[in-house]
Formats: structure tokens, C-alpha cells, sequence
């Protein structure tokens, strides 16, 4: 858990960025466990949140991730990330079948790069639980992924943002008969993430 | 720790006196043997200690031995200079006493290996000793164990020896209570035989006695039948002279008959004779009247060839009277019909004669020959009939045509009553229209009414408005009035022109109205009903979009979730993603999927051509196969069949051979259950059943037979163990039941 804790429990812009990288590793994760993108046995047990997560134990996953949310925790300290989506696509029909919606807004008033925040970190932790926990319930709801699906992670900037090396422009991913579910949100009141999935609905 | 020991010993050597050197070497020797048995006896200890104590004890050194030796050398060396030759000669005895030590170390050294040798091989053996020692004692306690068991053995087998011996004693008192028994029944039996052979005795006596008796009755009774054959021979005798006495009666009672038929016979012959002389007499009586005779036959004969002459020749009259009646009343009927006919043939003449003129009245020839009559006849005929059928066609046709002209009319006439109902309906409209014009009329002239007041109105306006001018012209304080009323004039003439348009547009309307209605008024009506019909539908229409439109905006919405969301900004993502890489990945399956597919086909198509040529091998090679296999099969099978007739034939050979050979029928009823029937066997039902038990044995099983021979199973089973004896003695005494049974028949 690698969060930034300063001067009685205060938290820095990129302890934030941090924290929100950290969820959004675990829920990527988990959701690709849930929703069986990957076979089961390639994940393993971990203990975080208070919760059982279970963590890819793929290279190829792994490092794409890690290289991912480095670049969204740079963006994050900057300011630029709008949205962090999970794109869940059809293989064969190249039909997006499934998003998850990571909805970054930016909290408090100071946009220089010494803002703090006073919240709690156990707060913040059981704020996430929440969600994590709704994540994984969301099984219950989701309709079943019968075909060979893969996933990809879209970044939703502002504007006008120079492109690091082995990045890309993608399109948005547009879901026909769509339903979308609200997940609860969590906030370090620097960066407030919502969580929000939408799905193809089958039987429109 | 020797050669340290061994340097301390020199040292000490070197700095002896010398008349204690014999002493010392004496010690020396002793000390090194001593060290050594110590060495040997300590060594794992620290011997340079020990020596070196020792050492130091015997130089009389408690505490530092070498410092105290040299110092005590050092003062001696000062006092031995003097003597060289004593130098030599303990120099000698130092080098004498050093080969000595070295021999001595050397040996040491020997024993010592000797030694080290020695104890490995009292190892060795120690261990080897120890090892046997507990061999032995594991030999020792198994043959204990093996003790114990045998006495155990020992005692169990004395118990069982004890308990056969009282088994044994109990069967012998058994067995001696069983001889006595037996023995007694062998003596009441010879007490009976011996009863019975006296009985036996006494009925052989009275039979002889009896015999004796009948031999004298058949002597008796021989020299009875001599005498009565004596009589019999003479009473033979007399038979026969009394029967050559009846023979000579019957022979001469048989010439006395014989004379009698002959006597019946003359008497016979004599009534002939004269029957004869009667006849010759009324004979020449006939003869005499003969001649008279034929001549009468003769002329009968005549006679009667002439009646009969006469008979036929009536007969024959009689046919030809009749025949000629028919022929009369036949010629009465033809005369008959000769006069009708004649009557025709005069009257068909005529009529004839009547045709004749006809038909040249027809031809209008009058000099044509009767014969030629006809066929012109004919030909005139002939003629007119085709003339008919042509006729008869122009008819035909005529009609035809006079019923289409027929249907022409009714067709003209229909529609003609259409355009007459058309007229008057459009008459009628005629009148509707008028009255419509005139009704047009009427607003037209109300219009131009409106119109005239209208232009009076705006004359009168006008005529206000100059007035106003004209009033405005004086004072000055009019000057705002002629301001105010300007601005009211202006907006009286834009009124005007508003007006004006009005009316301008009222006109065309009118105008057009007029025109419309002059022209088809009824038409417009229906077109204005059609128009609101179709305004109706327009509404229906317009609702039914507005809920399609709403509708639609709903599914808008709904697609609206599932669009993603910009916000006026970009999306990024890492371009070696895992979608692109499962993409690439999909696609290089796919095309390697391809290729084979390809491959396949290729494959695929190579076989099929390849298949023709070689099905036809396939085929013939496989018919010939199952061929080949049928006839294997059929081999086989014979063979089988003859192998099954061959094992049977020599199974019940072999039966035979056994029933012949020792005497029992064996028959295999089930499993290991074997049926034995004894070739001397009473009864058919008298069998003895034997199976298999597991153990590999054959068991008897009880039967009513095997019952029956408990005397026997007791012996030859029970104690003798053997059931060929069994079975042997069995058909022994069947056998002997048998031959007894034969003799005694």
C-alpha cells in the first residue's frame, strides 16, 4: 500500500494520485477476474482493503498495467485525466460489450501541486472497500460473457496533451442497447473517482 | 611426539656424566622402553607431558628440567677437559649408544606398527566376534523359539496321542464288542446251517425211500403194459382178418349193383328201338305227301313276292300323292302372289312411266334415252343437294350475322339509355349550376355593393383630409394640429393601402371564385370533402409522429447511455494493449487456420482424384478378402464340425470301454456330479452319485442306493479311503447276487 502520509495524516497531490492508481489497480484486477476475461488460475490471492482481492498473475497483464497507471498517475498530479474506462470488446465482432467508467473529478480549490488533503486514510480505505465490494457483486447483474472477449484501458484527457512514446489516439467506445449501473464513489477530496459501469443489455 | 620425547632423551645424553653413562643408558633403554609401553598404553593421553615429568624427575628438576640440566652441565664441562682418550672413548660409547636408541627407535617403531597392525586385527576380529556373538545369540533365541514350539508340538501331539490312544482303546472295546457280536452270529448261523443240514438229511432219506417205492411201482407197471401189449397184438390180429372179410363183402355187393345198371340199360335200349319203328312209319307217311307240298310252297312263294310287290308299289303311290298336294297348295300361293305382283308391276310402270316424264321434265330433254335417264337423274340430284349445302352454309352465316347485329342493337340500345341518363344528370347539373351562377351573381353584385360603399368611404376620407388641410392653413396654433393631423393622415393612408390590398385581394379571391364555381361547382364540393378527409388524415398522421417522434427520442436516450462521452477532450491508450494483442493474435491463428484449410482442400481435392484409380483396387481387393476369409471361415468350421463328430465317436467309444472294462456306466449329469450305474445292476434306478468337493476329492452322495450299501461304504470309504475298492467290491457282489440268483433259477 503505497500511500504518501505527511505531517499527521495529510495527503499530497501525488499521494492522491497514488491512492486512486492503487483502487484502480485492484478493480481493474478484480474485474477481470469477475468477469472471466482470463482463466481463474492465473489469479492469485491478496489481501488488501480488508478484502480478499485476487491479482493477475499474467506478465504480459501485469506490466500493461503498470505501465498504464504510471502514465494516469502522472496525468492525475497534472490534472489532465477526465476518465480512466475498462473496455471490454468482443474478439470476433469487435463489438464493445462491456465499459467501465472511472470518472475522475478534481476536488478543492488550490490547483497548485502543494495541495493536501486532511481526510482520513482509514475513511478513504473503507470508501474503497465500498466500491470494491460492488464490483464485485456486480456478477450478479452483468450479463454472461459467452465469447472470447479481451480488454483494453482508454484514457480520457483534456486537451491538447504532448502523447508519450508507445501511446496512441483511440476512439470512444460506443455500446448499443446500453444500460449503465452507478457504482458509489470515493473521494480523497483532491481526486473524486466514481465508478460506473455500462453494458450491453441482451435481452433489448 | 617420539621425536620429541627421542630429543629430549639426546638432550639428555649429551649432557650426562659420563660415569653415570651406564647407568643412564641403562635408563635410557629402560625409559625408552618404558615411554614406548607408555606411549602404547596412553595414546590418546599426552605422552610428551608424561615423559617430560618423568624425565624431570629423574634429573632431580622439579619445576624448568633443561635450564637446571644445562646448568647443571655447564659446570662439568669445565672438569672433563683433561682426559682426550675418555672423550674418544665416551664419544665411542655415545655413537655405540646411539645406534643403540636408533635400533631401539627403529624397533619401537616396528612394534609400534605391529602393534597398530594388532589392533586392527583384534578390531577386525573383536568386531567378527562381536558380530557372530550376535548371530549366535539371534541363533540361540530362534532356536529357543523354535524349542519352545516343538515342546509345544511335543505336548500337543502327546495330547493327541494320549487322545487317540483312549480313541484307539475305544474302538477296540467297540470293535471286541463288534467280533463277539459277530462271532455269536456266526455260530447261530453254522448252528443253523448245521439245524438245517440235518433236516436237510432226514428229507434226503425219505426221498430216496420214496424213489425206491416208485421204482417198484414202474416194474409193476412195465410187466402191465407187457401183458396188455400181448392182447393188443392179438386183438390186432383179429382186426385185420375181420377187415379183409368186409372188404370181400363190399366188393361183391359192388358187382351185384353193376349188374343191375346193366339191366336198366337193356331196358332202356328196347323202349328206344321201339319208338324208332313208330317213327320210320309215320316218316315214310310224310315222304309219301312231299311232292304235293313243295308245289304248294312254291306257289305261295309267288304269292307272296307279288303282295309284297304290291305293298311297296302303294307306298310309294301314297309318297307321291302327298308330295304333290304340298306342291299344289305352294303353286295356289305363288299363283297368288303372281297376280299382286303383276298388279305392282303394272302400277310401278305407271309409275315408272310418271318418273320417266319427271325426270325429263326435270332434265327437260325429251329425247333421252330411258337407260341414260337415271344416272343424269342422279347427277342432277347430286347437284342440287350441293347446291343445298351451300346454302344451308350462306344460312348459317346469315345467322350468325343476325345475332351479332342482334347483339350490336341490345348493346347500342344499352348505351344508349346510358347517354340519356347521362343527360338528364347533366341537365339537372345544368340547373344546379345556374342556380348557382345566379347565386354568384347575387354576391358579385353584393361585393360590387361593398366595393362602392367601400370607394364612397374613401372619398369621404379624402374629402376629411383636404378639409383638414384647408383648416390647418390658418393661425398659428394650428401648427401642431397640422403636425398631429399629418401623422394622421399618414396612418389613415397606410389604413388605405391596407385597405386597398384588402380589397385587391378580396377581388381575386372573388374572381376566382366566380371562376371556380362557374365552372365546376359540384366538383369542388367533393373536392373540399376530399380535401378535409385528407386534412383528417394529415391530423392522424401528424399524432401518429408526434408518438413515433417521442418514441424515437426515448430510444435516443437509451442510445445516449451507451455513447461515450468526450467532454471536448481525447482518449488515449497504450497502443500494445492486450485487445490489439489478442487481435494480432486471432489474426495469426486465422490465417494459419486458412492455410491449412487450403492445405486440406488441396489434400482433399489430390485424394479425390487419386480415390478412383484406387478405389477399384480397395473394392476388388477387399470382395477378394472377405472371400478369401468366407472360405477360411467354412474351413474352420468343417474342421470343428469334424473335430466334434471324431470326440464324439471316441467319447462314447471311450464310454464303452469303461462300462466294459470296469463295469460301471458313468454319466455326467452336471457340474462335477457323475452318475455311475452298475453293468450287474439290479434295478435301472440303482445309482451312485459322486461330485467333486473343493478340495479336488470325489464325494458320494446319498442316494437310496448308496443307503442300501452302508456295509460297504463303512469298509471300502470310511476305512480304506479308496473308492475303486468300493467300486470293485460292489460288482463282486453284485456279480455273486447275480450268478446265485441264475443258479438257483
Amino acid at each position: 500500500m503505497a500511500t504518501v502520509l505527511k505531517n499527521k495524516s495529510s495527503i499530497t497531490l501525488r499521494g492522491s494520485a497514488e491512492i486512486v492508481c492503487d483502487y484502480l489497480n485492484y478493480g481493474i484486477n478484480s474485474i477481470l477476474y469477475q468477469r472471466g476475461l482470463y482463466p481463474p488460475e492465473t489469479f492469485r490471492n491478496e489481501e488488501n482493503y480488508e478484502l480478499v482481492m485476487l491479482m493477475s498473475t499474467d506478465q504480459k497483464i501485469k506490466e500493461f498495467l503498470e505501465k498504464t497507471l504510471a502514465q494516469v498517475k502522472d496525468w492525475l498530479v497534472e490534472r489532465i485525466v477526465n476518465k480512466i474506462a475498462l473496455v471490454i470488446t468482443n474478439v470476433k465482432t469487435l463489438e464493445v460489450l462491456e465499459r467501465w467508467d472511472f470518472n475522475v473529478e478534481y476536488e478543492g480549490n488550490d490547483t497548485s501541486k502543494e495541495q493536501k488533503s486532511e481526510k482520513p486514510l482509514n475513511i478513504i480505505k473503507k470508501e474503497i472497500r465500498d466500491v470494491l465490494r460492488q464490483i464485485t457483486s456486480s456478477v450478479s447483474f452483468l450479463p454472461l460473457l459467452d465469447c472470447l472477449c479481451s480488454f483494453d484501458i482508454h484514457i480520457y484527457t483534456k486537451d491538447d496533451v504532448e502523447l508519450p512514446n508507445e501511446w496512441a489516439e483511440s476512439e470512444p467506445a460506443n455500446i448499443k442497447n446500453a444500460q449503465c449501473v452507478k457504482m458509489k464513489s470515493f473521494s480523497t477530496n483532491i481526486h473524486k473517482m466514481e465508478t460506473v459501469v455500462t453494458y450491453k443489455n441482451e435481452d433489448f | 611426539m617420539n621425536r620429541h620425547s627421542n630429543d629430549t632423551i639426546l638432550k639428555m645424553i649429551n649432557y650426562m656424566k659420563p660415569s653415570v653413562n651406564k647407568m643412564v643408558d641403562d635408563t635410557i633403554a629402560d625409559e625408552a622402553e618404558e615411554t614406548a609401553l607408555e606411549d602404547f598404553s596412553f595414546i590418546n593421553k599426552t605422552p610428551l607431558k608424561r615423559t617430560a615429568s618423568k624425565l624431570s624427575l629423574d634429573g632431580g628438576s622439579p619445576t624448568t628440567p633443561v635450564k637446571k640440566i644445562k646448568e647443571d652441565i655447564k659446570k662439568p664441562d669445565w672438569d672433563y677437559i683433561g682426559s682426550p682418550r675418555e672423550v674418544r672413548r665416551l664419544r665411542a660409547d655415545l655413537l655405540e649408544t646411539r645406534n643403540t636408541i636408533s635400533n631401539l627407535e627403529s624397533r619401537i617403531n616396528h612394534m609400534h606398527g605391529i602393534r597398530k597392525e594388532m589392533q586392527v586385527l583384534f578390531d577386525n576380529e573383536c568386531r567378527s566376534l562381536k558380530k557372530q556373538t550376535e548371530h549366535d545369540r539371534k541363533s540361540i533365541l530362534e532356536l529357543e523359539n523354535q524349542l519352545q514350539t516343538i515342546r509345544k508340538r511335543e505336548q500337543e501331539l502327546k495330547l493327541e496321542l494320549v487322545e487317540f490312544k483312549n480313541k484307539s482303546s475305544v474302538l477296540k472295546i467297540s470293535y471286541d464288542q463288534k467280533i463277539e457280536a459277530l462271532e455269536k452270529k456266526l455260530s447261530d448261523i453254522s448252528s443253523e446251517q448245521k439245524a438245517h443240514h440235518g433236516q436237510e438229511n432226514s428229507e434226503i432219506a425219505n426221498l430216496q425211500r420214496q424213489i425206491l417205492e416208485l421204482q417198484n411201482a414202474l416194474q409193476i407197471a412195465k410187466e402191465d403194459s407187457e401183458v396188455h401189449q400181448k392182447l393188443t397184438e392179438k386183438l390186432e390180429n383179429q382186426l385185420l382178418e375181420k377187415n379183409s372179410a368186409i372188404t370181400e363183402l363190399e366188393m361183391k355187393n359192388n358187382e351185384i349193383q353193376k349188374l343191375k345198371l346193366q339191366m336198366k340199360e337193356y331196358d332202356y335200349i328196347k323202349e328206344n328201338y321201339l319208338e324208332f319203328q313208330e317213327q320210320a312209319k309215320t316218316q315214310s307217311t310224310k315222304l309219301a305227301q312231299f311232292v304235293q307240298i313243295e308245289k304248294e310252297n312254291v306257289q305261295l312263294r309267288a304269292e307272296n313276292f307279288r303282295i309284297k310287290d304290291e305293298i311297296k308299289n302303294k307306298l310309294l303311290l301314297e309318297e307321291e300323292v302327298h308330295d304333290l298336294k304340298k306342291r299344289l297348295q305352294k303353286f295356289k300361293e305363288q299363283e297368288a302372289k303372281f297376280a299382286n305382283v303383276q298388279m305392282q308391276l303394272v302400277q310401278t310402270e305407271m309409275y315408272l312411266n310418271e318418273w320417266k316424264a319427271v325426270a325429263r321434265g326435270i332434265l327437260e330433254e325429251t329425247n333421252v334415252n330411258d337407260t341414260a335417264l337415271p344416272h343424269l337423274l342422279r347427277s342432277a340430284v347430286e347437284r342440287l343437294q350441293q347446291q343445298e349445302l351451300t346454302l344451308t352454309d350462306e344460312k348459317v352465316n346469315l345467322q350468325s350475322q343476325l345475332n351479332t347485329a342482334l347483339h350490336d342493337s341490345k348493346v347500342a340500345k344499352e348505351e344508349l339509355s346510358k347517354i340519356q341518363k347521362l343527360l338528364t344528370k347533366l341537365n339537372g347539373t345544368d340547373e344546379q349550376k345556374k342556380n348557382l351562377i345566379h347565386r354568384m351573381q347575387k354576391k358579385l353584385l353584393l361585393v360590387s355593393r361593398e366595393r362602392d360603399s367601400y370607394r364612397l368611404q374613401l372619398d369621404s376620407y379624402e374629402k376629411d383630409l383636404t378639409m383638414c388641410v384647408n383648416t390647418s392653413s390658418l393661425g398659428s396654433q394650428a401648427a401642431n394640429q397640422v403636425q398631429s393631423l399629418k401623422e394622421r393622415v399618414e396612418n389613415l393612408e397606410k389604413i388605405v393601402t391596407g385597405y386597398r390590398d384588402m380589397v385587391a385581394k378580396l377581388e381575386a379571391d372573388l374572381q376566382n371564385t366566380e371562376h371556380d364555381n362557374s365552372d365546376l361547382p359540384p366538383i369542388r364540393l367533393e373536392q373540399i370533402t376530399r380535401l378535409q378527409n385528407e386534412v383528417d388524415k394529415f391530423k392522424q398522421e401528424n399524432e401518429r409522429l408526434r408518438e413515433r417522434k417521442d418514441q424515437l427520442e426515448i430510444q435516443l436516450e437509451e442510445y445516449l447511455v451507451g455513447n461515450d462521452t468526450l467532454r471536448g477532450g481525447r482518449v488515449y491508450h497504450l497502443s500494445s494493449n492486450p485487445l490489439s494483442e489478442c487481435l494480432a493474435q486471432r489474426d495469426a491463428h486465422m490465417q494459419k487456420l486458412q492455410e491449412e484449410v487450403d492445405r486440406l482442400k488441396r489434400k482433399v481435392k489430390n485424394m479425390e482424384e487419386g480415390m478412383e484409380s484406387s478405389k477399384l483396387v480397395d473394392i476388388s481387393m477387399s470382395t477378394k478378402e472377405v472371400q478369401m476369409l468366407k472360405e477360411e471361415i467354412s474351413n474352420h468350421e468343417l474342421q470343428t464340425q469334424r473335430l466334434k463328430d471324431y470326440f464324439k465317436s471316441s467319447m462314447l467309444e471311450f464310454r464303452d470301454a469303461v462300462y466294459m472294462l470296469f463295469g460301471y456306466k458313468v454319466d455326467k449329469s452336471s457340474k462335477s456330479l457323475y452318475k455311475l450305474t452298475s453293468i450287474y445292476a439290479e434295478n435301472a434306478e440303482d445309482i451312485l452319485c459322486f461330485q467333486f468337493n473343493n478340495s479336488g476329492h470325489l464325494n458320494l452322495l446319498e442316494t437310496e442306493y448308496s443307503s442300501r450299501l452302508e456295509n460297504l461304504i463303512e469298509l471300502h470309504l470310511r476305512h480304506q479311503d479308496s473308492i475303486p475298492n468300493f467300486l470293485s467290491s460292489l460288482t463282486l457282489d453284485l456279480y455273486s447276487n447275480r450268478t446265485m440268483i441264475t443258479e438257483q433259477l
